[in-house]
């Protein structure tokens, strides 16, 4: 890019150049045809036609230099818009590579029906897995996702985005359990469980990690696993995820400008 | 066992931050804290408890980094 700013300077300063002597050119030419008249006269024209002359140099310059300028802007912000959207098509090669959630899964949600990946195809999905033994992270995380679904709801001109939970503590997470869990959350969002093997390979699809730990004596546990929200488009493909840095805006913000972005495979 | 519900854990997470409001008012001394101690216990399930005493620790340990500067440990040293 400094190359090419380099060479437009360049180019710049000889089309002056060459302005400036053809315009003292021209201012030169004029006296000789009026040779006949006194050595003053001569002066006189000359000096009228150099101040004229003159003044055009000034505009044609300031013109040249406003339009070469102009034009550096140009292509800089069109270098940079560029650089943009190769990094943006980087990203998108990276979470294609990654290729999450091609799977599929087959859970019961909380009103006990059996849902299935196919049944969320064709509606943009925030998925979030946790378990409702947990102390404060999950209701955190699950609130921001609420909040995020909310705001998104108030855009009209966005598809409605659909609220997913899947338990990580399939032993301890029930249809009713799950029930009771997201009443306190987005009315639309969904609780999913099922077995072990099920909710394993849902995990799975997700590289989603779930560790749970030593029991207690109330045969208590914590689930340790990955905190992070997925945004699964209409293909069921995951395109991107936010982890527990990220707040509400940011979050509201991507889901959007993924949404609109978005081209139908 | 149930899982706590939505007032449930507010109750909880009120009781550890009067818990630990307290702590910090007086330099960690559980001693001076004890009536906020059993609040929260009574509050909290017990796996909860130990989490978020836990997770005291920890923040107060990450604190100490940031304000301390880190040291790495000693290691076996390497031959030149």
């Amino acid at each position: 890019m400094l190359a090419l700013r380099c060479i437009l300077g360049d180019l710049r300063g000889r089309l002056l150049r060459t302005f400036v002597s053809s315009s003292s050119l021209s201012s030169a030419v004029r006296p000789t045809r009026q040779d006949v008249g006194p050595q003053q006269v001569r002066f006189r024209s000359q000096g009228r036609d150099s101040a004229s002359a003159a003044k055009l140099k000034l505009r044609t310059r300031l013109l040249i230099m406003l339009l070469f300028g102009g034009g550096i802007m140009a292509a800089w912000w069109y270098v940079s818009w560029e650089k943009q959207q190769k990094l943006r098509r980087q990203r998108v090669e990276q979470l294609r590579q990654v290729a999450l959630g091609q799977g599929t899964f087959s859970l019961l949600d909380h009103h006990g029906r059996r849902r299935n990946k196919q049944d969320f195809l064709g509606s943009w999905v925030l998925l979030y897995f946790g378990f409702t033994h947990c102390p404060d992270i999950c209701p955190d995380e699950l609130d921001k996702l609420s909040a995020v679904v909310a705001s998104l709801d108030q855009d009209k001109s966005l598809p409605p985005v659909q609220p997913l939970f899947i338990t990580v503590d399939p032993e301890r997470d029930d249809v009713a359990a799950l029930a009771r869990y997201v009443q306190d959350f987005h009315p639309r969002m969904i609780g999913l469980t099922g077995t072990l093997e099920e909710v394993k390979h849902a995990g799975r699809d997700y590289r989603v990690y779930a560790s749970a730990g030593p029991k207690d004596e109330d045969g208590d546990y914590i689930v340790d696993h990955t905190i992070l929200i997925y945004l699964i488009s209409p293909d069921g493909l995951f395109v991107d995820y936010y982890n527990r840095m990220k707040n509400q805006e940011q979050i509201a913000e991507s889901v959007k400008n993924r949404i609109n972005g978005y081209v139908k495979i | 066992m149930t899982a706590p519900n939505s007032a449930e854990r507010k109750a909880c997470w009120d009781a550890r931050d009067l818990l630990w409001k307290c702590l910090d008012d007086n330099d960690d001394r559980a001693a001076s804290c004890q009536k906020f101690q059993s609040e929260f216990e009574a509050n909290c399930p017990a796996q909860w408890v130990k989490y978020f005493t836990k997770r005291r620790d920890f923040l107060k340990y990450k604190e100490k980094m940031q304000k301390e500067g880190f040291k790495p440990a000693e290691g076996p040293q390497e031959a030149s």
